[in-house]
């Protein structure tokens, strides 16, 4: 018979082949670009200062950012004032918050954008949407906790310090300031039609257990307003995903399960079709297939959605096909999510959203947090900070400044923008935002933090009035037809 | 001291904690006489029940909602009288409904979390989720009636507020696809014991059947022992009813807690392997389980009938080989036919 379980040794990368170089990417573990010679070489300790800006600070064309503001421009007289209020509160012990209307400065050094940068992440939480660590903990060490030490640094660790998938401990998580973190309850396209319901489990039950041992600095949340509090307590916010519609294997008694056990978004594909929605991989080998109306949600994936707003699961459109987050914006009752993607109108790569999507999203409510995967960030140049700063403003520029965030997917890429490296870099980020006079503390604070919060609760809040509304679970089964045939590791009832 | 078994319809009732009688009349009583009526210990067997809880430790229902329903629940209804209902009226596999558990004083049932040994090496994790989803659903059907508990003191809570306490446990650690990680995971789910083994051998433990496939060892495997004190470690109940004789011995002197057999009987009285041996309720005692005695005809009497004499001969063979401490009751309603 054949076996119905993933060869996980297959996926893992073996200590050699880093020390050697390139990871074994095979396709089945993930489905970015392969491996580049450029990318095995790079040298992960660059750090941001070494790096050129793209545009002169200084310079009187655009700097890249999409301008938009209206209303004044605060000299720089003010910041030495903020400075100085600062200062003069911390030695009488008072907490000050950071004004929202204090605007960028492209005069400022960057030293000063980014000790302003921490004090605003001090205050309001940077919540990002994807990190793809405990997938990396399955690889490296097959969930064996006490083989980790998430609370050193892992960068000199082997295999976390060999390779250029690793950019997540606790260390770096501490100074890049997160205040939140959906971890990603990953399962490989491979486990699809075999025991990817398993797998999923393990994974929750992994990233369960991570914030338990680390319980001094992570905490779990599963509603959107514990997320502040825990923030308060100066603790990371720890949120479970799923990513992969193939995870749930079709059912929605499942779906529920993983609802109960804590997850709080679903990814609806991942680098395949699931039998009810198709993944952006269609569009690489076809691209009219983003046109077809075929490809997209079938009426079971339509069925998915609407139980997922039923549970108050937020649905992620990163890596579905561009029908599909037509079809599902069409559908869907609730604001859905991009935990991790960019901009098509300045990288044109199916995993990125393209404008006419955002316009939906901003009708939808939603949100598109932006990831910092170099190959869709810069689909020409060596990716760095200003390149992810500039999708970010276009998105805000397209969508609006209520529908932008930060899902940067580390722990799930092995290449990262210069400036990004890891999470210690998120302040690297604000600072390179600072640049621009038409980003306020107020819009940082609704990019890093707020929106997301805030699509979390409108989520929560559609489940309360379907439920107030006596809308009752589907139990639908799907029709065997669009398992073509993949049912040897099915049960089969009579 | 009381004769074993035999003699016709005697009961005897002791006060377990006197602590906890509520502020109501008649105290409970100590002792019936083996001269009283039917009518008169049936009076004093409701009063029982009335004050202190009944728990049963294994309900097959959730697997027929399966079979019969596929987990629709759309036009299914725990509080209808199924016995009018097809196909329910006509199964010999169905003895449960609301109306019924009332009517029986059920206080606590544990319901099967089922998943058939044909489905191993396949889907059984999504199966077992299917099914502890349909028995959270029908719990939430019926609000008024039943809630779900996660702890010896939500079945107490749930006793004196008059509403039965549902609880889940897992029958067939062939589920759980030799993972701890979903051990936990149903745990967070509220699954409270694990069935170590259906009517197949796990890779980590064997089952009390002999199977198409000899098992991996006799009892249990180093890993399976591993498996045990997880399951201790995060107070999950291990249930060795379907477990061989071997396994069970294995689990009794690795486990750090108590055990259960949530449907069994004895093999005293009907010399079958899914029995347990004396030696088995005799170390009961040391390790402070339960034996949750089984009503299906083929372990109580070795035959396709029985009577409720038969049933008590099994309760009071427990009783004398392990303890009084030792003795509960797991019906294995509409599990059996």
């Amino acid at each position: 018979m054949e076996s119905c379980t993933v060869d996980l040794k297959a996926l893992a990368w073996h200590n050699k082949s880093l020390v050697e170089g390139c990871p074994a990417v095979s396709h089945i573990s993930r489905s970015h670009s392969s491996c580049s010679a450029d990318t095995c070489r790079h040298d992960p300790s660059t750090v941001y200062t070494q790096l050129s800006y793209l545009d002169s600070p200084r310079s009187n064309s655009s700097n890249g950012f999409a301008t938009r503001r209206k209303g004044g421009e605060l000299s720089t007289r003010h910041w030495w004032l903020v400075g100085l209020v600062f200062l003069v509160a911390a030695t009488a012990g008072v907490g000050v918050g950071v004004p929202l209307a204090f605007r960028g400065d492209p005069s400022q050094s960057l030293d000063t954008r980014l000790e302003f940068a921490k004090k605003i992440l001090a205050e309001f939480p940077l919540i990002d949407g994807h990190n793809d660590l405990p997938w990396n903990i399955r690889s490296f060490i097959h969930n064996q906790l006490e083989k980790l030490k998430l609370n050193e640094s892992l960068k000199t660790v082997e295999p976390w310090s060999v390779s250029n998938w690793s950019h997540t401990d606790i260390p770096r998580l501490l100074e890049g300031r997160v205040g939140g973190q959906f971890w990603v309850a990953y399962t490989p396209c491979a486990a699809q039609y075999q025991n990817a319901v398993q797998l999923t489990l393990e994974q929750i039950d992994l990233i369960k257990r991570v914030i338990k041992k680390y319980n001094q600095y992570l905490e779990l949340v599963t509603n959107s307003q514990d997320i502040k509090t825990v923030f308060k307590k100066g603790k990371i916010a720890s949120l479970i995903a799923i990513e992969g519609g193939h995870g749930i294997s079709n059912s929605f008694g499942s779906l529920r399960m993983m609802y109960e056990l804590g997850v709080r978004y679903l990814t609806l594909t991942h680098a395949c079709n699931t039998p009810w929605a198709t993944s952006s991989v269609i569009e690489r080998q076809s691209p009219d297939a983003k046109k077809t109306e075929n490809f997209g949600l079938t009426d079971f994936g339509k069925k998915v959605v609407q139980e997922m707003n039923r549970l108050g699961m937020m649905v992620d459109l990163s890596h579905v096909s561009t029908q599909t987050m037509r079809d599902t914006l069409a559908t869907t009752q609730a604001p859905i999510i991009f935990s991790h993607s960019s901009s098509r109108a300045l990288c044109d790569n199916p995993r990125n959203v393209p404008d006419e999507i955002l316009h939906e999203v901003k009708k939808n409510r939603g949100i598109v947090m932006v990831s910092f995967y170099a190959d869709h960030v810069s689909c020409t140049e060596p990716a760095n900070v200003t390149h992810v700063a500039r999708h970010i403003s276009h998105i805000r520029e397209v969508a609006g400044i209520d529908h932008v965030g930060i899902g940067a997917d580390f722990d799930g890429i092995n290449k990262t923008p210069d400036g990004l490296e890891d999470v210690s870099k998120y302040p690297f980020l604000l600072a390179e935002l600072l640049r621009d006079p038409t980003w306020t503390v107020e819009d940082i604070r609704k990019l890093i933090g707020e929106n997301i919060i805030r699509v979390f609760s409108e989520v929560e809040r559609v489940r309360d009035d379907l439920l107030a509304k006596g809308v009752e679970p589907l139990e639908e089964e799907i029709h065997p037809e669009y398992l073509r045939g993949k049912t040897n590791c099915t049960y089969i009832f009579d | 001291m009381l004769s074993v078994g035999g003699e016709a319809a005697v009961v005897v009732m002791w006060v377990l904690t006197a602590a906890r009688a509520r502020c109501e009349a008649s105290p409970l009583p100590v002792r019936v006489s083996p001269q009283a009526t039917h009518q008169e210990r049936l009076q004093a067997a409701h009063h029982l029940l009335a004050h202190s809880p009944l728990i049963d430790g294994h309900n097959d229902l959730a697997w027929n909602v399966r079979k019969f329903l596929h987990n629709k629940l759309h036009f299914f209804n725990l509080s209808s009288d199924l016995t009018q209902e097809k196909p329910w009226m006509n199964s010999p596999f169905s003895h449960t409904d609301l109306p019924r558990l009332k009517q029986g004083q059920v206080a606590a049932q544990f319901w099967s979390v089922y998943v058939p040994c044909e489905a191993q090496y396949l889907n059984t994790v999504q199966l077992l989720l299917e099914q502890i989803d349909v028995v959270k659903r029908l719990i939430s059907a019926s609000p008024g009636d039943t809630t779900l508990v996660h702890s010896s003191a939500g079945i107490i809570e749930e006793f004196e507020r008059g509403r039965v306490a549902s609880l889940m446990g897992v029958e067939g650690g062939h589920g759980l696809a030799s993972s701890m990680g979903v051990m936990r995971a149903l745990y967070d789910l509220g699954v409270r014991y694990v069935t170590l083994t259906h009517k197949c051998h796990t890779p980590w433990a064997e089952c009390s059947e002999p199977g198409s496939h000899p098992p991996n060892t006799r009892g249990l495997t180093p890993y399976g022992k591993e498996m045990i004190w997880e399951m201790n470690r995060v107070g999950m109940l291990v249930d060795l009813s379907h477990a061989s004789s071997k396994t069970a011995r294995d689990v009794l002197s690795t486990s750090r807690a108590p055990v259960i057999f949530s449907h069994s009987a004895t093999r005293a009285l009907c010399h079958i392997d899914r029995n347990l041996p004396d030696d088995i309720l005799s170390s009961l005692a040391l390790n402070g389980g339960l034996v949750m005695v089984s009503f299906y005809t083929d372990f109580i009497s070795c035959s396709e009938t029985a009577t409720i004499q038969d049933v008590v001969g099994h309760i009071n063979q427990v009783r004398t080989m392990a303890g009084v401490d030792h003795v509960g009751i797991g019906a294995g309603f509409d599990g059996i036919n």
